[in-house]
């Protein structure tokens, strides 16, 4: 004696010897089922470690709850009877479209299909009856056929793919339980998944949004940290000192430090690098620190260095005095201070050796030239050749 | 007995309703709610007093909408499920269930004390999904 679920004649899927039943395809339900269970076991296990420690371990907990709640009510959803009304045995069929108007042929040669409404007074309103021609039973009302189940629901609502099963009044408690407890579940993980991000966040935030911060008030009151350190313009150690370099208001220095002149790079470290005479140390950022011999300091003189400061000329004509013959953008200095002519008139820099001429090479105006003709040739000063 | 082909799903004039058996159709009248016609079917009459028939009706409709009625025993009940997540309707048997099962023991003793001596039988109508009452003329 074959059991009914095994001669059920709808479409839907009977589980677990007719403990079950759901739509056939269950595609979509295993799709939600896998978005619940991943976020919760991802939420349980990277955020809730956290949260446990530094909040309470009641957080992972009432998680878990939610968690289980929700699967509970998801599943009894997907899997319970909507609200199947049975097939009507043939017996019934017979009966009841044996009282049906048939098929008839009217006047005009129509074919007018069998009635199957029937006028149902419920409270006072006239109510439509339909007779479910699949399911062999008049409809009661508030039900519904579901063509992908092939049954006929009572209290039908609609057929949801993301829980694979009919929503009817079986199961339409547990379906809203679902839709109302997933809610606050989500709200729940995204609500501690944003304190996690916070708490991780917290001291990166604090040191660099604080450095950032920092530095913003730095540049609007035109002043470095060094100076903030020691308090160089703290009005409230020395009053009556002020920023000598404040612009004047905040936006001011803010542009000033932001999109001011940029300085180009003095260092220049892709010229040739020119020796400068004996006494004369060459000191360069790469360390290299040669003694230019007396002989090869003649030699270099009669070579006419190219050992030039970039920006100090008598005159605009760089290039014939510049044996390297590297053409550089030199701005025209005119120094009222200047003497009428620059020793060694004609090159930009006069490095000569210890004998009677000036070993220092710096020339910053006439009296250093001069300075230099009396210094001693044998000091080792050093030389800096920003060039 | 009766002709027990499946019809087709068009309506078929050659396929005579059986003879043997009376059906008693649901009440919408008022509502939704689980009651049975006590209209007399055609078939019954002569085999049993209308005010016998429509007395064992009513019981059973009484039964019927107790189920469907929401107390404050059934609101506890289903509040407490809720709190279990739902397991506990695994192991314990629902107001509604245990509703039907009283009107199952109702009719089997009907079916010994008024309808078995007219030769008449009453299916339990949870065997017919509440859809109809079915009464088997035993004897014609």
């Amino acid at each position: 004696m074959p059991k009914r679920w095994e001669v059920y004649p709808g479409k839907s899927q009977v589980l677990c010897s007719g403990r079950c039943i759901s739509a056939k395809n269950l595609s979509v339900f295993y799709l939600t089922l896998a978005l619940i269970v991943i976020s919760s076991c991802l939420f349980l296990a990277f955020d809730c470690r956290l949260l446990a420690v530094t909040l309470s371990p009641s957080v992972p907990v009432l998680a878990a709850v939610q968690f289980i709640f929700v699967l509970c009510c998801l599943l009894r959803t997907t899997f319970s009877d909507p609200g199947i009304i049975p097939r009507g045995t043939p017996d019934e069929a017979a009966w009841i479209e044996s009282q049906l108007e048939g098929p008839q042929v009217d006047r005009d040669g129509n074919y007018r299909p069998p009635v199957r409404l029937k006028d149902v007074q419920i409270n006072g309103r006239v109510f439509k009856l339909k007779y479910c021609f699949t399911c062999k039973l008049w409809r009661p009302p508030r039900a519904s056929h579901c063509s992908t189940c092939d049954n006929c629901v009572d209290r039908f609502d609609h057929h949801c793919p993301w829980v694979g099963n009919c929503v009817g009044r079986r199961n339409y408690r547990y379906f809203y339980l679902f839709l109302i407890s997933l809610s606050v579940y989500c709200l729940y993980v995204m609500v501690f998944g944003i304190v996690n991000l916070v708490l991780l966040a917290f001291f990166s935030i604090w040191s660099v949004v604080g450095l950032g911060g920092f530095h913003t008030m730095l540049i609007c009151r035109e002043t470095s940290t060094n100076e903030d350190i020691k308090g160089s313009f703290n009005q409230r150690r020395h009053p009556d000192l002020i920023n000598p370099f404040d612009q004047g208001n905040g936006l001011a220095n803010c542009c000033y430090v932001l999109f001011g002149p940029v300085t180009p790079s003095l260092l220049n470290f892709r010229e040739d690098e020119i020796g400068l005479g004996s006494s004369i140390s060459l000191v360069t950022n790469n360390g290299r620190n040669g003694t230019v011999s007396a002989a090869a300091a003649s030699t270099a003189v009669t070579a006419t260095p190219a050992v030039r400061y970039s920006n100090l000329t008598r005159n605009n004509n760089d290039a014939t005095s510049n044996s390297v013959g590297h053409v550089n953008n030199s701005v025209q200095v005119i120094s009222e201070s200047l003497p009428a002519q620059l020793p060694g008139d004609g090159n930009d820099v006069i490095v000569k050796n210890g004998n009677g001429a000036p070993a220092d090479g710096v020339i910053s105006g006439g009296t250093d030239a001069v300075g230099a003709q009396n210094s001693n040739t044998q000091s080792a000063s050093s030389v800096h050749c920003i060039v | 007995m009766s002709s027990s082909k499946p019809l087709p799903n068009s309506y078929s004039a050659t396929i005579l309703p059986p003879a043997n058996k009376a059906f008693v159709p649901r009440d919408y009248s008022h509502g939704t709610e689980l009651r049975f016609s006590t209209e007399l079917p055609a078939k019954l009459q002569g085999r049993i007093p209308e005010e016998v028939f429509t007395a064992v009706i009513g019981n059973i409709n009484q039964l019927l909408i107790a189920a469907e009625t929401g107390s404050a025993s059934v609101y506890l009940e289903s509040c407490f499920a809720c709190l279990t997540g739902y397991l506990a309707y695994l192991c314990m048997e629902t107001q509604y269930e245990k509703c039907l099962r009283s009107v199952s023991r109702l009719v089997e003793e009907y079916n010994r004390t008024v309808f078995g001596p007219r030769n008449l039988s009453m299916i339990d109508p949870s065997e017919r999904g509440l859809r109809v009452i079915e009464i088997v003329l035993l004897r014609p």
